[in-house]
């Protein structure tokens, strides 16, 4: 999903009229926070990882705009790729990024997940990162340059302060299509612990391409991970 | 017949009772309630704890001339609430299923009852002491019942349980040997007429009275360096013997030193005595013992591995600050350490109990073979957690109220450096304590755990109780300190003055009730913002990032083995203990003396009877 012109906009199914005056303030409030406060997990597979400790540390200073590292995907927004994604990472990469929780972001560095760049030969490499991920924007080079970089991520803020970058809504709504590039690639028991259908039932982001002939091949085989319930008897 | 009478026959009636009826099914609830009734009995006396005249027994007797007689004062009156209290306690959690459980195990739960209420007839006996005679008599009884209690498990306990016994009559021959002391000066066993020539007497018998009864009295409490045998004799004791064990049994050697030490001999002699060659007096000698009392087995339960051995080893750190505050022999400090006294009976006997509410229904106390009970075992988890707060000293549980006495007390007093060694050992004590809620509760819920209930209600009615004890005591702390006070003026400490709320003072007082608001509108805000905000979604915990690995049932990601190993990578070697090789080369000498000694018995044996009976016939012709 190249423009996000093509991705369908789904009406609300809750249908309720927004009557708070203040809710166009309160949403700008929000996003502008959420620009200013971006927790980054770096998943580091390639040489393009090399560039982010400047980047990171006190020479170009990423956290002056408020984005820093994080260690676990439960408390970060931005997923960082760098590098050319094997077969093997692509699966810990799912994973990865279905533990993340929404509104979350996608950014490959590199050219090798942008075509593969000089793996593009490669029988175990995945070419384009965005026919299973939703890939908010990719900062091409080989390998780009920590101004790059940050160039990168501020075009992200830019987009997230005015509204525009919601691909990771796509994954939910047009579920059934990355499952079935997923399945092409791993096999027909690809699985996940993660419940992307239930999770998009709950948060309301069920899309008319959620479900399809992908995901009614994974039930088949899917067994629920139910959460523990706190019990006294 | 007074009601001290009563009180002493009720217990009396509990052992009898539980001696002979030890085999009915029903001997814990029977048990329970003669607990329950001596507790109404101590309440009928509730006068005592806010500063009511002493009540005498009229049982007197007269042994070689010297009258025996027993007494109630404020402090029995206080030690005994929280003597039956924690009986009582551990007679109900005993009661029910756990009870039936023990005895399908083999164990029998009618002797644990039997002990149980063998040790509170003693301990009454030992608190109602009027008499140094009468004290001794009592703190041999209390020792031989303990004895009882630890070494009815067999086993491995049996052989704690005689090394416990080798100590504690160590500290009662140092005991009998002070009390021989005060008679050759004093020519009577009375606490008065000690107390008469306590201002007489030179420095070098203040020093050799402190040290005889000190160490006899310290033996019992676990100071260092008599600290070895009580983790380990405590630990072993079944159920929840150990919680009566952990709660108050070594306070009675508290006890102890705030009669003699505290009451008889005076603080004021032995702060006059300055040690050569140091900037000590004796008294700042013996808060330093105070002090690495608490440091060193705090750091010891840290790498213990065994939930009831890491809270046995917190017993004995905690005795530090109780030592520690009432050392300082001002009204904030001691009223902190007599407090600490009943806090920490409360809380600990709330995580003895939790600890063996999950080995109930585990079968293990081993920190690294469990794990994410909370969502089985909920209420035990509260529990416990109510229970860490209070030991690690934190708002708004009563711990923290007691440890702020003592804190504040070193820093009024300057003794700062005390002061931060409290701090260390409170550092150690939150290390440990999380490691201990961490490794049994949070984490990863191993498969075999997956079908756990939570434990019977006989077992979590005194628990609850206890952890609501422990937490209106934090935020209420006065309800306490009306019976530390009175407390204080029986042994003729200063009084604390005090508010329902805490104290108030000029240098910045504490007020648990404004605290304990403060702290919960604090929740409110983050719970407002948690349920406020957006929908949350629960996850199975495999469910979970290991750095992008998938995680199945049977990959234990759950990290308990060689906790804090940042930490132990810089303290780890200071972990020499010289403390155990030290007790073992005092075995291995009197081994080497006594084979010798039987040896040279042997070889010389004829001359030697030849010569025992010369003198015996020179004795008698004489």
């Amino acid at each position: 999903m190249s423009d996000l012109k093509q991705i369908p906009v789904v009406a609300k199914e809750t249908g309720k009229e927004r009557t708070n005056p203040l809710a166009n303030v309160f949403d700008e409030l929000i996003r502008f926070a959420q620009a200013r406060s971006m927790f980054m997990l770096h998943y580091c597979t390639g040489c393009g990882a090399i560039e982010l400790p400047p980047a990171m540390t006190s020479r170009f200073d990423m956290e002056r705009l408020g984005i820093q590292p994080m260690v676990t995907p439960r408390q970060a927004d931005i997923l960082l790729i760098t590098g050319y994604v094997s077969i093997k990472t692509l699966k810990r990469i799912i994973l990865t990024y279905e533990q993340m929780p929404s509104p979350k972001y996608v950014i490959g560095i590199c050219s090798c997940t942008v075509n593969g760049g000089m793996y593009w030969q490669s029988y175990a490499t995945a070419k384009k990162l965005n026919e299973y991920l939703p890939v908010d924007l990719y900062i091409a080079g080989c390998m780009p340059r920590p101004e790059a970089v940050i160039e990168g991520l501020r075009l992200l803020m830019d987009n997230i302060k005015s509204g525009k970058s919601e691909p990771w809504k796509d994954y939910y709504q047009r579920y059934d299509y990355y499952l079935g590039n997923q399945q092409h690639l791993f096999g027909d028991d690809w699985q996940t612990p993660t419940d992307i259908i239930g999770e998009a039932e709950h948060f309301g982001l069920m899309g008319p391409e959620t479900e399809g002939e992908h995901t009614r091949l994974l039930q088949q085989h899917q067994q629920p991970l139910e959460p523990h319930k706190m019990r006294l008897k | 017949m007074t009601l001290l009478d009563g009180l002493i026959l009720l217990a009396l009636i509990s052992v009898l009772v539980t001696m002979l009826g030890y085999r009915l099914p029903v001997i814990g609830w029977l048990t329970s309630a003669l607990f329950a009734g001596q507790l109404l009995v101590l309440f009928l006396m509730s006068g005592l704890g806010y500063g009511g005249d002493t009540i005498h027994s009229s049982v007197a007797l007269s042994i070689f001339g010297q009258p025996l007689s027993w007494r109630f004062d404020a402090l029995s009156w206080f030690f005994a609430l929280i003597t039956i209290g924690a009986a009582l306690a551990s007679s109900l959690f005993a009661a029910g299923e756990w009870g039936r459980q023990y005895r399908q195990n083999g164990g029998n739960p009618g002797l644990l009852q039997f002990s149980l209420a063998l040790n509170v007839l003693t301990m009454l006996i030992l608190l109602a002491s009027g008499d140094l005679l009468a004290l001794f008599i009592g703190w041999e009884l209390v020792s031989w019942a303990s004895f009882l209690l630890m070494a009815m498990a067999g086993g491995a306990a049996f052989s704690w349980a005689m090394r416990y016994i080798t100590y504690a009559t160590g500290g009662a021959m140092a005991i009998l040997a002070g009390m021989g002391m005060v008679y050759q000066m004093t020519g009577s066993l009375q606490y008065a007429d000690l107390m008469a020539v306590a201002g007489q007497l030179s420095q070098a018998q203040v020093v050799i009275l402190s040290l005889l009864f000190g160490s006899g009295f310290a033996i019992k409490m676990g100071v260092l360096p008599f600290h070895l045998w009580q983790a380990g004799a405590y630990a072993e004791t079944p159920g929840p013997g150990t919680a009566f064990l952990g709660s108050i049994s070594s306070r009675m050697g508290l006890y102890g030193i705030l009669v003699v030490l505290v009451q008889l001999i005076g603080l004021g002699r032995l702060i006059e005595i300055d040690i050569s060659f140091t900037w000590l007096s004796l008294r700042d000698l013996l808060m330093w013992v105070a002090a690495i009392t608490i440091i060193l087995p705090t750091f010891t339960a840290l790498r213990q591995n065994d939930a009831r051995r890491l809270l046995a080893w917190h017993g004995v750190g905690q005795g530090g600050y109780m030592l520690l505050g009432i050392f300082s022999a001002t009204a904030l400090g001691s009223s902190g350490g007599l407090m600490h006294v009943f806090n920490h009976a409360t809380y600990q006997a709330a995580l003895f109990l939790s600890v063996y509410a999950v080995v109930h229904r585990t079968g293990t106390a081993d920190l690294n073979k469990l794990g994410g009970l909370v969502t089985r075992m909920p209420l035990s988890f509260l529990v416990m957690l109510v229970g860490i707060i209070g030991l690690a000293g934190i708002p708004p549980m009563n711990g923290f109220v007691s440890k702020w006495l003592v804190y504040r007390s070193l820093l009024i007093e300057g003794m700062p450096l005390l002061f931060v060694a409290s701090v260390i050992g409170t550092l150690g004590t939150i290390l440990s304590v999380y490691k201990l809620i961490h490794n049994m509760f949070l984490g990863q819920l191993r498969a075999e755990h997956s079908e756990i209930r939570e434990a019977p209600w006989s077992m979590m009615l005194p628990m609850l109780v206890l952890s609501l004890i422990v937490f209106i005591t934090g935020f209420m702390p006065g309800l306490a300190l009306d019976w530390v006070a009175a407390a204080q003026a029986a042994v003729g400490l200063p009084v604390l003055q005090h508010s329902l709320g805490g104290v108030e003072m000029e240098q910045g007082g504490l007020d648990m009730t404004w605290l304990v608001a403060v702290l919960f509108a604090g929740f409110g805000i983050g719970a407002l913002l948690f349920y406020s905000t957006g929908k949350t979604r629960h996850v199975n915990q495999l469910d979970n990032y290991a750095g992008g690995h998938f995680l199945t049932a049977d990959v234990r990601y759950h990290y308990s083995d060689h906790f804090y190993a940042g930490l132990m990578h810089r303290i780890g070697h200071w972990y020499r203990e010289s403390f155990q090789w030290l007790e073992s080369v005092l075995i291995s000498l009197t081994g080497f003396v006594a084979q010798g000694a039987s040896g040279f018995y042997r070889i010389v044996q004829p001359a030697l009877l030849m010569l025992v009976v010369v003198v015996l016939a020179l004795w008698v012709v004489r």
